[in-house]
């Protein structure tokens, strides 16, 4: 049972935006809290109000947290495969662990239209090319071996050069020879989340996610999904049960805890993810009323099983799979 | 008593600016994994009140022969943008400076992404901007190689237009050879405006891209004359972009190595000296030529004939004119050049190094110093606690901060 807060800190348009303080306050509630990751989105259709950019808050609010899972959302579109792989790897060694990536799986055209792509992607073009980067980037994130740092002073041997190890990748899109300027990170790899997938994404999600979310309502579909995803990873060799499957839930009221308890048994999903309103309200009502509710039903308070975000969610090392 | 003051920036670079210096016994041998290491080094620097400290950056290896790379702790190391904003939650009132590149990002997430590192420090955040030189960047960026420099710049140019007119609320709407941005920026103003605004080319094109758009200019100068050369070219160029001289600080590296006595800094020196490999020295050496077989000339001869190269053009002028001046071999150059990486060196006493930092600031040659400690943290350290204070009782630096912002510090107008 894992549970997942998301906020998208771009949606808080005419709203007084949350304050770094206010963020990390948040956060240190819900850590506490046992939840296992916040997941921060930065990106709408809208003009953003928000004074920060994800991955940089992310770095920020990791100096001030020691537990939380913290991911972040990043485009394929608005990055560079090397850059966003070099961002999250620097992240994770930052926090010691804790960091994913929520990888974007839709076109958004407003960052198009800002990043020289005026005409955009065809949905195929861009799925693919989606594909294409998300695949450098989780080989870019094991270029460097588990040992490869010697630090052998007087041998003169930073590190063993058998065990750096160039990607040379040249694909439909992308050209990358690797491997990154940053060491192999605590996880292996930075958690890769999948938010929303299509059905046409489906493959990649089952193929290449740890944490898929997907929307908990109507629960007839959500079974449909998990059951899908499952069985997919299954079918090329992967575990089922590390591919996590969160049902995504927009909580407006109170949660309603015997309804997600019974969606829980009845969907096979591995928990949930709260999408919360980026105000400071929204976050104090959550942490104020839904979450001693949650902890005392047993849904919240039984995460944070280790040290790193792939160690709460009970997935093997990133470098394994 | 001068009332102008001197800047001082911190040049973060993994365990040491010296090549060797990861293999100082004191060196702390885990920096490019290590966050904690890094906060107590911008922490060190903020007691100590420099304006700033900058993070250097390559997006990709610094040296294409494993063999070599293997002997450097240079492969590894933090993205500087995420360490920054690490530090921008661990520190108060020192500016957080890191290089991006004008090849290899976007202008309107470069905006947004300095725009955030400014709001989260409370604005003290700046962007050294440079064109990436290296073809190991470029190919972790496609398959077509490095872009001529010429290009490079032009590119730069476009870039560093879109971000000052994002940053500054110009109206919105580009569309341009290399970029276009349709919205205007979706982060509020920062503090500062325009985060700081930092260059380091000191080609033809890179100076008058510095003299339309820069706060600070990071240079490197071997000799007073160097110095004073490059600071009045400088300052000069921009009356034509309507700017005022004391519009651009310009901050030339120095690798200072201090001790009690001039004996002491020497032997300091000499040790660190000692752990360059031949073949590192030398193939760093090539780096800065551009060329890649230096390997293949009598190391203990002169240097070739080179033809001008698309890479660091300023750079290679600087080391071969250091040669054919000092009559230096590709050893003894390799060796020197290792030490500093092209700065200037200084080796001595507190009171000898606030001298020869006092004759570049007070002759013209020096608006302040990007100060390149040889290995960390020890020789930060002594910089701070030695060097620091005789500027301070010298009236050259200041003894506490009076901003709350990078600008401030550095006495900029509030935006360019």
């Amino acid at each position: 049972m894992h549970l997942a807060v998301s906020l998208n800190i771009a949606s808080a348009a005419g709203q007084v935006s949350l304050t770094f303080a206010e963020l990390a306050a948040f956060v240190r509630n819900v850590e506490a809290a046992g939840v296992d990751m916040v997941i921060i989105s930065d990106s709408s259709d809208a003009p953003s109000t928000s004074p920060f950019e994800a991955t940089t808050l992310l770095a920020a609010l990791a100096t001030v947290t020691s537990r939380i899972g913290l991911v972040a959302s990043a485009s394929t579109l608005a990055h560079q495969p090397y850059n966003l792989a070099r961002r999250f790897a620097s992240l994770d060694i930052i926090s010691h662990g804790r960091i994913g990536w929520s990888a974007t799986m839709t076109q958004n055209p407003r960052e198009a239209a800002n990043f020289s792509r005026p005409e955009g992607f065809s949905d195929d073009d861009f799925r693919r090319r989606a594909r294409e980067f998300i695949n450098i980037v989780r080989a870019l994130w094991i270029g460097w071996g588990r040992d490869a740092l010697l630090f052998d002073k007087a041998a003169g041997r930073f590190h063993d050069p058998d065990k750096m190890h160039p990607l040379n990748h040249i694909g439909e899109f992308f050209s990358v020879r690797g491997p990154l300027n940053v060491a192999r990170s605590p996880q292996d790899r930075p958690v890769l989340i999948m938010s929303g997938p299509s059905e046409a994404d489906f493959d990649l999600a089952s193929g290449a996610a740890d944490v898929v979310l997907i929307e908990g309502r109507p629960s007839e579909a959500l079974k449909v999904a998990v059951g899908d995803l499952k069985r997919r990873a299954a079918a090329i060799g992967r575990k089922p049960e590390i591919v996590k499957v969160l049902a995504t839930m927009v909580l407006t009221s109170e949660p309603g805890t015997d309804s997600l308890q019974a969606l829980l048994e009845s969907s096979g999903c591995d928990g949930f993810n709260f999408v919360l309103p980026a105000d400071a309200p929204g976050l104090q009502s959550f942490t104020d009323r839904v979450l001693p509710e949650l902890r005392r039903r047993g849904i919240a308070g039984q995460g944070q099983q280790g040290t790193t975000l792939r160690a709460h969610l009970g997935l093997g090392a990133g470098g394994e799979q | 008593m001068s009332t102008r003051k001197m800047k001082l920036g911190l040049f973060l670079w993994a365990t040491g600016h010296h090549i060797a210096a990861w293999r100082h016994p004191d060196a702390h041998v885990t920096a490019g994994i290590d966050i904690d290491h890094y906060i107590s080094l911008a922490r060190t620097a903020e007691a100590a009140k420099f304006d700033m400290v900058f993070c250097e950056d390559a997006a990709g290896l610094r040296e294409a022969n494993v063999n070599i790379a293997s002997q450097t702790s240079r492969s590894i190391g933090f993205e500087p943008i995420s360490l920054l904003s690490a530090l921008a939650a661990q520190t108060e009132r020192i500016g957080l400076v890191s290089t991006a590149s004008t090849s290899y990002n976007e202008p309107y997430g470069l905006a947004r992404t300095f725009a955030s590192l400014d709001n989260l420090s409370g604005g003290r955040a700046g962007w050294n901007l440079v064109t990436s030189a290296s073809p190991i960047e470029a190919a972790n960026f496609g398959a077509t190689g490095l872009r001529p420099h010429a290009d490079r710049y032009a590119r730069a140019r476009e870039f560093a237009t879109v971000v000052t007119g994002l940053w500054n609320r110009r109206a919105a709407g580009h569309d341009g050879e290399s970029f276009s941005v349709r919205d205007p920026l979706d982060i509020p103003p920062s503090p500062q405006g325009a985060p700081v605004m930092v260059q380091a080319g000191a080609s033809d094109d890179g100076k008058d891209l510095a003299a339309r758009t820069a706060d600070v200019v990071f240079s490197a100068a071997q000799t007073f004359e160097d110095a004073k050369a490059f600071y009045d070219d400088l300052k000069g160029r921009l009356a034509a972009y309507g700017r005022q001289p004391d519009d651009v600080k310009i901050m030339p590296g120095v690798a200072p190595i201090v001790a009690a006595t001039k004996a002491e800094a020497q032997a300091k020196y000499d040790a660190l000296q000692e752990l360059i490999p031949d073949d590192v020295g030398v193939a760093l050496l090539s780096s800065y030529l551009s060329i890649s077989d230096l390997g293949r000339y009598p190391i203990d001869g002169p240097l070739p004939e080179l033809p001008e190269s698309e890479g660091m053009k300023s750079r290679q002028a600087l080391v071969i004119e250091q040669a054919r001046r000092d009559g230096l071999s590709i050893r003894e150059l390799a060796r020197y050049f290792a030490g500093a990486r092209g700065h200037w060196r200084v080796v001595g006493t507190a009171e000898q190094i606030a001298d020869a930092l006092q004759e570049r600031f007070e002759g013209g040659a020096a608006d302040g110093f990007n100060v390149m400690p040889s290995w960390f943290p020890g020789e930060l350290d002594a910089f701070a606690t030695l060097v620091v204070p005789e500027l301070q009782w010298r009236g050259l630096f200041r003894k506490d901060y009076e901003g709350r912002t990078l600008r401030e510090h550095l006495g900029l107008k509030r935006s360019i």
